[in-house]
């Protein structure tokens, strides 16, 4: 299924710089399992691989289209190290918004939304997913901000170097399903993590990095939440496979039985006490016999 | 279009300027950090070299570091080390499968400036020594693996190193070899002879949590003091120790190894370390601790007679990549070890650089340097201590005889009278199957080695 980004491809624009969005966070933050309380160390703090493949995305987009990447974070100052592996990456400038404490959602949109407009950004690449695996509205909190289209949560990106200001992708739906988007500039875009693999950074750009200058900026407020309504609150529903049929031809009972499964033979069920290596064995054959390990 | 990942001109480390140092240190460890540092604040241009994504972040260590060296180059270096605990306590034990005899000692004194020893945690330590370094003016480059040695200049001189990154080599007039335990940089210069695993063991250790209060209550410590307990007798069959040390809300509790004999065991160390916890003298000072981390690593404790030549043209190997880990029973001193060997070959490489003479013979005032410090002079008095430590007598026979003779000389067998007591030792060394003339041999060696 072939869908453009609403509202429909616009005739291929000079798209400026592509603007990396890249949040840096707590890989392996403690949470107090009574009280709640979050601990993080910034030294374990890191881009997700999400924001990395959209890094990699930008700079092989920006290499196509004849421009460059500006890569933003919106965080204290420790939030530069993202920023400079950035820079060391191939990114020619690097933006931060000074904000001392993790901001909600339409902050950081904001946010974004200011320097992608500070810096005559079009296009927008963003991770669809921070170690957090918090909201994930940012991406589109920043489209709505800066009255752009949206490709959200893309599985695949590509860039054609005749089309300025196009990408194409893919997007997984439920089900399994695809759907393939065209956008053209100005949009957001936001890709999984296994999109791209951010390039290993040369290391003349790491030496470089070390000493660049990072453009710090004050926060640009908060942007409009559009009020929603859930249109249901229950659990997910996946669709039902559609499986075969037993043979029309074979009798009644037999039919039933297989669309039951109830004269099916169950393997025994076995209570065992046992030291843990020969548990886990026991386990794996008992699975390898069920045919659910090979 | 050029590729993802692929270079450009202006990517290209080695020709640009930026890439060329006075001097390349491989390894941001204590070793490392101290060469930069000395380096740096003589003035040179040094890029301090790290695989791990910060300093400390690939190291682990039993947990006490003993910083006096430190007095001279960082002053007042206590008041903001990052430690975990002023060690106020030291404890030997030894441990047969049901007994335990423990020296203890105290001293308050310890838990005053200037300090003896604390325990740290290895990423706030060595990050923390890093930064001064950095501060000084060295270059830190992290995430990046040097992978071999540019060996361009006259004679075969060492002048730089490559990397793992992309137009990854670093040009420099002196390498600095602090990689750690099985040094590759020192390896490629040629400057060990064949490895032998005899001269390695395997730490290995668990963190556990505990809260603090609950820590100073079993281990009768005040507030911000600590115990490092050194144990004998605790790694069956195989040679080795334990040790357990007190960190600020955790404990630190492992085995240390010997190689060829672990291999051959069969046994792996986590089923050593549990063993260990479950020890009746353990048990109590360790029981509801959550296990946090667990960590291995190897240790060079062959000590000096295992070290390599310590340099080569353009180049010098400091710290474990040099073998300069103490490991002598009751002294596991590996971290001071690094940051003064790491501090002669900073001072000798600035020497070298500014007399503009980097040969073998330019560098050879390290060895010097190294052979008037502590650093050689306790490494060649100890040499022969990895050697009797990990006999057999040394790891079981006298560990058992000595429990056996401090139960008897406790137990009281009324009706019967005391015995004497060097009846009773006379009756436990026969019993023991340990010969007199081995025991007295043995006590010649110690006595040679630790007098
Ligand atoms: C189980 C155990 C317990 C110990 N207990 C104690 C103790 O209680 N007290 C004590 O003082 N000592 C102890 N030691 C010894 C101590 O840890 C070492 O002697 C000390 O860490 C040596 O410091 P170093 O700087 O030479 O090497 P390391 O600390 O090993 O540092 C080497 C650094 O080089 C980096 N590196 C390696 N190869 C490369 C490369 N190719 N490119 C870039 N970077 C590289 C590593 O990531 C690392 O950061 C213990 C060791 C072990 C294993």
């Amino acid at each position: 299924m072939t869908v453009p980004a609403a509202p429909g491809p616009a005739p291929a624009a000079a798209p400026g710089p592509v603007l990396a969005c890249r949040q840096w966070a707590d890989r392996r933050a403690d949470v107090d399992p009574l009280t709640g309380t979050v601990t993080s160390d910034p030294r374990s703090a890191a881009a997700s691989p999400a924001d990395d493949a959209a890094l990699e995305c930008a700079l092989r987009m920006a290499t196509a289209w004849g421009t460059h990447v500006v890569a933003v974070t919106v965080g204290p100052p420790g939030s530069e190290a993202v920023l400079r592996e950035a820079l060391a990456a191939g990114a020619e400038r690097a933006v931060r918004v000074d904000a001392p404490e993790p901001g909600d959602a339409a902050s950081v949109a904001a946010a974004i939304a200011g320097v992608a407009g500070m810096v005559g950004a079009r296009a927008v690449l963003c991770g669809d997913m921070g170690w957090g695996r918090g909201s994930g509205a940012v991406p589109a909190l920043v489209a709505a901000v800066l009255d752009a289209r949206q490709a959200l949560g893309l599985v695949d990106l590509a860039t054609d170097p005749e089309q300025p200001g196009v990408v194409t992708g893919w997007r997984r739906l439920d089900g399994g399903r695809r759907q393939h988007l065209r956008a053209a500039a100005p949009f957001v875009a936001s890709v999984e993590g296994g999109v791209a693999l951010l390039r290993r950074a040369p290391l003349a750009g790491v030496l470089g990095a070390g000493q660049a200058t990072i453009e710090v900026v004050a926060p640009a407020g908060t942007c409009p939440v559009p009020s929603w309504t859930p249109s249901s609150t229950g659990p997910g529903r996946p669709r039902t496979h559609v499986v075969d049929g037993p043979d029309p031809d074979d009798p009644v009972r037999r039919r039933v039985e297989l669309l039951t499964g109830l004269t099916a033979e169950r393997p025994a069920r076995r209570v065992v006490r046992a030291e843990p290596v020969d548990a886990a064995h026991q386990l794996i054959a008992a699975l390898a016999d069920w045919g659910e390990w090979s | 279009m050029s590729a993802p990942g692929s270079l450009t001109a202006s990517d290209n480390a080695a020709s640009s300027d930026a890439a060329r140092f006075d001097a390349v240190v491989v390894g941001a460890g204590p070793a490392g950090s101290a060469a930069a540092l000395v380096l740096a604040r003589r003035g040179h241009r040094v890029c301090l070299l790290e695989r791990g994504p910060y300093p400390g972040s690939k190291n682990m260590y039993g947990g006490v570091v003993y910083p006096r060296i430190l007095d001279e180059l960082l002053p007042g270096w206590w008041e903001e080390a990052p430690v975990q605990r002023w060690v106020t306590r030291r404890a030997t034990m030894m441990l047969t499968a049901d007994q335990a005899l423990t020296v203890d000692f105290r001293s308050e004194a310890w838990g005053q400036p200037p300090y003896n020893g604390a325990t740290a945690l290895r990423p706030d330590f060595d990050a923390w020594l890093a930064a001064k370094a950095v501060d000084a003016g060295a270059l830190l480059v992290t995430s990046t693996t040097a992978t071999g040695l540019l060996r361009d200049g006259p004679g075969g001189t060492v002048g730089g190193v490559t990397t793992d990154r992309p137009g990854g080599d670093l040009r420099a007039r002196v390498v600095v070899a602090c990689d750690g335990v099985n040094s590759f940089l020192a390896k490629e210069a040629g400057l060990y002879g064949k490895p032998d695993p005899a001269n390695y063991t395997l730490g290995a250790k668990e963190v556990l949590a505990l809260p603090a209060a609950t820590i100073e209550d079993r281990f009768a410590l005040g507030p911000g003091q600590g115990a490092d307990f050194e144990i004998i007798g605790c790694t069956g069959d195989i040679a080795g120790g334990g040790f357990l040390y007190t960190n600020r809300d955790s404990l630190a509790v492992g085995v240390v190894l010997h190689l060829p004999a672990l291999a051959a065991a069969g046994v792996r160390p986590e089923q050593l370390i549990a063993g260990l916890k479950a020890h009746p003298a353990v048990a109590p000072l360790v029981a509801g601790g959550e296990l946090v981390e667990y960590s291995a690593h190897l240790i060079p404790e062959g000590g000096y007679d295992m070290m390599p030549t310590l340099t080569g043209p353009g180049m010098l190997v400091a710290g474990d990549a040099a073998a300069m880990c103490l490991a002598a029973g009751i002294w596991l001193e590996g971290v001071n070890f690094a940051i003064g060997s790491g501090m002669a070959a900073g001072e000798s490489a600035a020497e070298a650089l500014e007399r503009g003479d980097v040969s073998e013979g330019g560098l050879s005032g390290y060895e010097r340097r190294l052979r008037d410090g502590f650093v050689l002079q306790d490494h060649r008095r100890l040499r022969h201590a990895p050697h009797l430590l990990l006999s057999d007598r040394v790891q079981r026979r006298y560990p058992q005889l000595a429990c056996d003779i401090v139960e008897d000389l406790f137990t009281v067998t009324n009706p019967e009278p005391k015995p004497g007591i060097g009846r009773l030792v006379r009756r436990r060394v026969a019993s023991s199957g340990v010969r007199l003339r081995h025991l007295a041999a043995d006590s010649w060696r110690a006595l040679r080695t630790f007098g």
